[in-house]
């Protein structure tokens, strides 16, 4: 990979806990990091990102390692500086290796051996049999400014989705106070809007509020709600060549008192 | 006891005012040693007793001053060691990178006081403004000189150039993050290495192709833990560990323009870095081994 610093940018986004299950398919690199039972973020790296990307598809590559190790290592000679990538990782127990080199100076390199531990099972959060009952395109820098405006106190967020106006409507419930924001689908923001009946779902804000490092670097998000009442929202990050990288989070709702 | 000298350049004011700024924000207090021919900062290291210089900058007063006079307690005592705190110099001297002349001396006030005098330029007129600090100081008394004089440092095993510290500080700080201490290994074919080694990672960053200043071989690793895995030969390479932070901090110091750096390493003993510029400013700093 010529350039680390998206890929650094993008693993911070989901760094909200010590260790990250990495993952190596075919179609490219998962880092997945899990917030008790209740959210799952995961960090996608499509296989073109790289310049060159080999995966044995008899064995699982699958570890646990410590995502703040790993993007100090990434970040080794600090953020503005390009540097080139490689990985590597041979079996189960050994260490990732990572080999970066600065774009601008010759005479460094660093490598790094990043030890790995056997990862244990990731939640499957996705339920197949659930149908879909909205889904909602945002311009993710907007959806950013909206949640940083609320209260940091509240502990609840409220979405409310119809498909008459207003369509989209947030409440927030603090300690004294409730307020609302309400989105028509003909607002900047709302890239498209789809929904057939109305639905309410409930979410800890604070759980919704792990994915703003995300939103900082992303340029579109994608919300979808299934009927069983799972969040996944869906970010992506636009690079420069025009490849992209993806971060997903899913979210459990709160239920019903 | 009597000094007093002016400084009417701006080259050297702003270099002055670097250097102190960067001690500042390395230690808390430092010994001003004023001598007929050189001014020093002196840090000790801060857990107080007798403990040998950490940092020690030496300037000829020549190449930073106008006019300087000094007279000491006697002709056998020349020089004055002042006890002074360091935020309050560099936050004095804030001013100086704009100002017309500063006059430097030492007074009598409640207090012994080194006392700064600016003259700023206006903006608006062409009469200047005159802007006076006085700094408490304590005298050194005599019989502590002792305590603060240059190091005496075995020979070093190897002295190699170090590369841009800008570059260097932004990976010692990722590191220090990691581990609290870092392993310099540096090699008489000119490479650098920088290590560090925990549970969770080893991280290593190689500097190549670095200016050999000396090198006083072959180095005995018979004691040493071997790592069999380096395919260079291990008598020209020598290492010592070191605490990151201390070293990290020497580092800051790249905002003072400079010539050149020189990494020193006594093989597993003690880290010499000594930073050199064009007015022949001298700031080196020691950072003792950690051996287990």
């Amino acid at each position: 990979m010529d350039s680390g610093k998206t890929l650094c940018s993008l693993i911070k986004a989901i760094q909200f806990q010590e260790c990250a299950v990495f993952c190596a398919m075919q179609e490219g690199l998962k880092l997945t990091v899990e917030e008790g039972k209740c959210v799952q973020a995961s960090a996608y790296i499509p296989a073109d990102n790289f310049n060159e990307y080999h995966v044995r598809d008899d064995v699982d590559v699958m570890f646990k390692i410590s995502i703040a190790v790993l993007t100090e290592c990434l970040n080794i000679f600090g953020s503005a500086e390009e540097s080139s990538l490689k990985m590597y990782y041979r079996c189960e127990g050994s260490p990732l290796l990572l080999v970066l080199q600065p774009q601008s100076f010759s005479n460094v390199m660093t490598d790094c051996e990043i030890s790995t531990q056997t990862a244990e099972s990731v939640l499957e959060l996705r339920d197949e049999d659930t149908e879909e009952v909205a889904k909602l395109v945002l311009k993710a820098p907007a959806f950013l400014s909206l949640l940083v405006d609320m209260e940091k106190t509240c502990d609840i967020i409220e979405i409310n989705l119809s498909p008459e106006h207003p369509n989209v409507s947030i409440v927030t419930y603090g300690m004294q106070d409730r307020s609302c924001i309400d989105m028509p689908k003909s607002s900047d923001m709302v890239q498209s809007f789809n929904c057939e009946k109305s639905v309410t779902l409930k979410y800890q804000l604070q759980h919704i509020r792990l994915i703003m490092k995300a939103l900082a670097v992303s340029s579109k998000v994608v919300l979808r709600c299934s009927s069983n009442g799972l969040l996944l929202l869906q970010l992506k990050l636009e690079k420069e060549d025009q490849r992209q990288m993806f971060s997903e989070f899913y979210i459990v709702p709160l239920l019903d008192d | 006891m009597k000094f007093r000298a002016v400084m009417i350049d701006a080259g050297p004011m702003r270099e002055f005012t670097n250097i102190v700024s960067t001690i500042s924000r390395l230690s808390k207090e430092c010994i001003l040693r004023l001598s007929p021919d050189k001014i020093y900062l002196i840090v000790s290291e801060d857990n107080s007793g007798p403990a040998p210089p950490m940092l020690w900058c030496e300037m000829p007063q020549s190449t930073f001053f106008l006019e300087y006079q000094i007279v000491g307690v006697d002709d056998e005592h020349k020089d004055i060691y002042l006890g002074i705190v360091s935020a309050n110099l560099s936050k004095s001297l804030v001013t100086l990178k704009t100002a017309k002349c500063l006059k430097m001396k030492l007074t009598k006030k409640q207090c012994p006081c080194l006392t700064l005098e600016i003259e700023m330029p206006s903006s608006t007129s062409q009469q200047s403004r005159q802007v006076t600090h006085d700094i408490p100081v304590v005298v050194i008394p005599r019989k502590m000189w002792s305590e603060f004089h240059e190091p005496r440092v075995p020979h070093p095993d190897i002295s190699i150039e170090l590369p841009a510290l800008k570059q260097l500080r932004t990976t010692i700080d990722r590191m220090k993050c990691m581990s609290p201490e870092v392993v310099i290994r540096a090699s008489a074919e000119g490479r650098l290495t920088l290590q560090i080694k925990t549970d969770l990672a080893k991280v290593s960053t190689r500097f190549k192709d670095l200016r050999v200043e000396a090198f006083e071989g072959p180095i005995d690793h018979s004691d040493s833990e071997t790592e069999t895995q380096t395919m260079e030969d291990v008598s020209r390479t020598c290492y010592c560990r070191v605490d990151a932070k201390k070293f990290s901090m020497f580092l800051s110091a790249d905002q003072i323009s400079h010539n050149r750096t020189i990494c020193s390493i006594v093989h597993k003993k003690l880290v010499i870095l000594c930073l050199q510029t064009e007015e022949n400013v001298k700031l080196q700093c020691f950072i003792t081994g950690i051996v287990y």
